[in-house]
């Protein structure tokens, strides 16, 4: 039941910091996530903290160093990889190997083996196990020495929804002994389930670290969320009082700066109705992506086309993002000055006066079917393939505080 | 130190490449020794030269350099296997983790490999004797047949624990069994020829640098000393067996030391 305390771990691979003076602890008897982008440096850490990688820093388990531990296996239980065995070597052999090594006795790999679920196939070869069997096998490995401490990497990758409840069970049952479990996951949705406390890094450096709730009380995403009849003069006098105000594309308003009594009561004194007033959480998911936005290592373009960009988060870290340089005019019309449409008095969309615009030449034939005869579109009288009457298609325009949506749909601004 | 011993052990005893390679090599060598003796029975040998033809086929050949040393590269295979399989399939994380000293991972792997490799030698050797009791009528050991022996024992250990260090150097299983067989069959020979023909046409000095060849000096220790020379002409002077066995295992030794090197100071 050993505190784990990492201290100014750092790992450089070609003069590219991959881990940078990381600090952390984790605690005994909880689950403790470890949570970054890829890339961000989790798997680096977790082998310098079993001394696999030649780095700075220092990593204690209970005051002592990995590699002198005596028996290490009995202390600290890991699995770094998915199918680290040999494909030839019965499931059995290979915990027999680890278990002579460190002492342990061989009714302990019976244990472990049937304890993973792995007993029918002790004494197949792992080159015919699944992936998921295989992160069985690793997890009986960890396991092996009946370890006061565990540090798994991805350990729920290539698990079945059974197998990651199980994981999850078995996990939290651990830690209930008095175990420190540290492990890294990408299934935030399972880590939420899972884990007590966080650490987060992102470009090999501590983000956050402490428990959960606190971390994700961080995230600019909880909001109280209002719906009113008179979200204009609502907006304002939240503006006046210093609150954040966010208008949804629904309609609603989303609040920060104050809380969902405050609200109530701005409305209630401005005699405005309320339809929905509620305090919005945000979800370990949200609140990572907020934390790590700026963090990301690769990152994806989410398409072409209005509103592409970063996949996620802002720009990163130290670098300028897509917005005007700060203090500088977007691509919005500038405060005060007319958006959407052109100037009045001006020439809106088509042609100029006395040109010929997009359709066909006078007295030839458009893109329609011939005169007579039926187009793409379905019979006369019967639905096509679009939307009912009054459905689907884009809702109606909200007034962002965005202002790349200031900007004209043909690029310039109005 | 106990622990990573255990551990080597179990692991080797649990790979079925091990016993494939280990039989190759036995099998190899006794079928090379069954050819020779019969080859030896229904010729007529000289009084003179049992001894010596006795110790040919006691070696399974090794004493003689008309003869391969076929069983060397199953050994050199298993070297590359002993370090290579860490690498290849991932398991040195497993292995470090449960022993972080990596001298002593280093050691074990040296140690049990050896014993290894001496074993299936010395059960060679056993059989290669029972075969040439089988078929020769009178064998005559020489009072120098121990030194073909055991520098063919010590032959087929330097080429496993070169094949281990080179596996350790690469971090790749195929890159060392490559090396490991190209080197003596391919390197050496060019570098020898291109040696023995500017010694014939001009300098006569530059054939000494032959005798450094590493593979070729393990080789020539397992000679007779009859035929040490044979083969390398007049244009070189060649150096005894002492000599050849030690370059051979300097050769060995500083492929090993670079292994352990990189294998301690790199990531794993």
């Amino acid at each position: 039941m050993a505190l784990i305390q990492a201290r100014q771990l750092s790992k450089t691979f070609s003069g590219k910091a991959a881990v940078q003076g990381l600090s952390f602890d984790v605690v005994p008897g909880s689950v403790t996530g470890f949570l970054g982008p890829n890339g961000a440096g989790k798997s680096t850490t977790m082998r310098l903290m079993l001394g696999l990688d030649n780095g700075d820093g220092v990593t204690t388990y209970d005051g002592v160093a990995y590699r002198d531990l005596k028996e290490p296996l009995r202390h600290v239980g890991s699995v770094l990889d998915a199918k680290p065995f040999h494909p030839t070597r019965k499931a059995v052999d290979h915990l027999r190997m680890l278990a002579v090594s460190n002492d342990i006795p061989m009714t302990r790999v019976t244990d472990v083996i049937n304890l993973v679920g792995l007993g029918d196939v002790a004494k197949a070869r792992p080159r015919t196990f699944s992936l998921g069997m295989g992160q069985r096998l690793g997890l009986a490995t960890a396991l092996l020495g009946d370890p006061g401490t565990l540090i798994l990497d991805e350990p729920a990758n290539g698990l079945d929804p059974q197998g990651v409840h199980w994981l999850r069970n078995m996990l939290k049952m651990l830690a209930s002994q008095g175990r420190s479990i540290f492990v890294s996951s990408h299934l935030l949705s399972e880590m939420a389930l899972m884990a007590d406390h966080l650490v987060v890094i992102g470009r090999g450096s501590l983000i956050a670290s402490g428990a959960m709730a606190d971390f994700i009380s961080t995230s600019n995403r909880n909001a109280v969320v209002v719906r009113v009849d008179d979200a204009e003069l609502m907006t304002r006098e939240l503006r006046v009082r210093n609150a954040t105000v966010v208008a949804e594309p629904d309609g609603a308003l989303a609040i920060t700066g104050m809380d969902s009594d405050g609200v109530g009561g701005l409305a209630h004194e401005l005699r405005i109705r309320v339809f929905e007033l509620s305090n919005r959480q945000a979800t370990l998911e949200e609140a990572f992506l907020d934390a790590t936005g700026a963090s990301e290592e690769f990152r994806a373009s989410m398409g072409f086309g209005p509103g592409s960009g970063p996949a996620f988060g802002g720009p990163m870290a130290g670098q300028q993002g897509y917005g005007p340089p700060p203090g500088q005019q977007g691509y919005g019309p500038p405060p005060g000055q007319q958006g959407y449409g052109p100037p009045p008095g001006q020439q809106g969309y088509g042609p100029p006066p006395g040109q010929q615009g997009y359709g066909p030449p006078p007295g030839q034939q458009g893109y329609g079917p011939p005169p007579g005869q039926q187009g793409y579109g379905p019979p006369p009288g019967q639905q096509g393939y679009g939307a009912a009457p009054g459905q689907g298609g884009p809702p109606p325009h909200e007034d962002h505080d965005d202002p790349s949506n200031d900007r004209a749909p043909n690029g310039g601004d109005r | 130190m106990t622990g990573a011993l255990k551990y080597e052990f179990m692991r080797i005893r649990t790979i079925r490449s091990s016993y494939w390679m280990s039989g190759m090599a036995v099998l190899f060598s006794a079928s090379i020794t069954t050819i020779l003796a019969i080859f030896v029975q229904s010729a007529n040998v000289d009084e003179t030269d049992v001894s010596q033809v006795t110790t040919w086929i006691l070696t399974s050949g090794a004493s003689l350099p008309i003869t391969p040393v076929l069983a060397a590269p199953f050994y050199a295979v298993m070297g590359c296997m002993a370090m290579g399989h860490e690498y290849r399939y991932g398991t040195n994380k497993a292995t470090l983790t449960a022993i972080p000293d990596r001298v002593a991972v280093l050691t074990a792997k040296a140690v049990v490999l050896l014993a290894w490799v001496l074993t299936t030698v010395v059960l060679t050797l056993l059989l290669n004797l029972a075969i040439t009791w089988l078929f020769m009528d009178n064998p005559t050991f020489s009072s120098d047949a121990w030194r073909p022996v055991l520098n063919y024992a010590g032959y087929c250990s330097g080429f496993a624990l070169a094949g281990y260090a080179l596996s350790a150097i690469f971090r790749n299983q195929v890159g060392a069994i490559v090396t490991v067989l190209l080197w003596p069959l391919v390197a050496e020979p060019i570098f020898y020829g291109i040696a023995v023909g500017i010694a014939q046409a001009s300098n006569r000095g530059i054939g000494k640098l032959t005798n450094l060849l590493p593979a070729s000096a393990g080789r020539r220790s397992m000679f007779d000393p009859y035929d040490l020379s044979v083969g390398y002409g007049t244009d070189v002077s060649v150096w005894g067996i002492g000599t050849s066995a030690f370059v051979f295992w300097f050769g060995v030794l500083l492929v090993i030391a670079a292994g352990c090197t990189a294998f301690i100071k790199r990531d794993a």
